[in-house]
């Protein structure tokens, strides 16, 4: 698998260093990883920088996951990058809504290396 | 959108909500935390106030998720999640504890039938100190689960309206 370039938007920054550990126990080389703690702050750094994988929660204050997720499928940069969701928001209404707005798949917390390793690769790959 | 189910009386959710709010708590430091919460054998006393997490439910759950253990056990908690020595541990227990209790309020309102799309959560808060108190002005069901973490007190407790 190719070099990957991951943001990860939640508004705990342990779930972040968390996330971005199992990401890497997953096996990715990850060549670029930037954290976010919310959809606004996600939103900028989209605007300066390149992504393969956007992991995101979905209660976050500011913006949260769906409307975040929902923004960038308008923006002709980023539009096509898969997004994961991570969150304890697990039911089947949140994970349908999450879906139709475009994402790729949807991990609940609390998750193991595991389970985050078996949703990515997928939407990696696809 | 579905309707929202009947929510069980608060007597009749006492019993079964306090094992599932048990099952919850266990699920949640056994992945995360990878140590598993024993019970007392003794409950002593209501949690010291040093650390305290909440998240509030909204929807057809209305109340409050609370988290108390005291800042080394938060500590401890934050290590274990993150990998991280004690010192380094210390600058994040307090967003530990928040997401710690955020894990549970969502993996037990998981366990009730109908709750999970019915139910939000809030954003979790975190309350440290050495000398306070919480009031909650929630008037209803109380559940309180008192556990051990690593022999140091770890409670959780549910308020939940009506």
């Amino acid at each position: 698998m190719p070099q990957i370039r991951a943001l990860i938007v939640d508004d705990s920054s342990v779930m972040r260093k968390i996330v971005e550990r199992c990401l890497r126990q997953a096996g990715l080389d990850l060549s670029d990883v930037q954290q976010a703690s919310n959809g606004v702050e996600a939103l900028a750094i989209l605007n300066q920088s390149d992504f393969d994988l956007i992991l995101s929660d979905i209660n976050m204050p500011l913006m949260d996951g769906l409307e975040f997720v929902k923004t960038i499928r308008t923006l002709e940069k980023a539009k096509d990058i898969p997004v994961v969701m991570i969150t304890t928001e697990g039911g089947e209404q949140h994970v349908l809504e999450a879906l139709s707005l475009g994402a790729k798949g949807y991990i609940r917390k609390p998750f193991t290396p595991e389970q985050v390793k078996e949703h990515v690769i997928p939407v990696l790959r696809s | 959108m579905s309707a929202p189910k009947q929510m069980p009386s608060a007597e009749d959710a006492t019993e079964s909500w306090r094992l599932l709010l048990h099952q919850a708590a266990v699920e949640v430091m056994t992945t995360m935390v990878g140590v598993a919460p024993t019970v007392p054998e003794q409950i002593e006393s209501e949690p010291s106030e040093q650390v305290t997490g909440m998240v509030g439910l909204a929807g057809a759950l209305c109340g409050l998720l609370s988290i108390h253990c005291s800042p080394k056990v938060a500590t401890e908690i934050a290590s274990r999640m993150l990998g991280l020595g004690e010192e380094e541990a210390a600058q994040h227990w307090v967003d530990a504890v928040g997401e710690i209790c955020n894990m549970v309020a969502g993996a037990f309102k998981a366990k009730i039938p109908g709750l999970d799309d019915q139910c939000m959560l809030s954003v979790p808060t975190v309350i440290t100190g050495d000398s306070y108190a919480t009031q909650s002005l929630i008037v209803g069901n109380r559940t309180a689960v008192h556990l051990l973490f690593q022999g140091e007190p770890f409670v959780v407790i549910l308020e939940t309206n009506g």
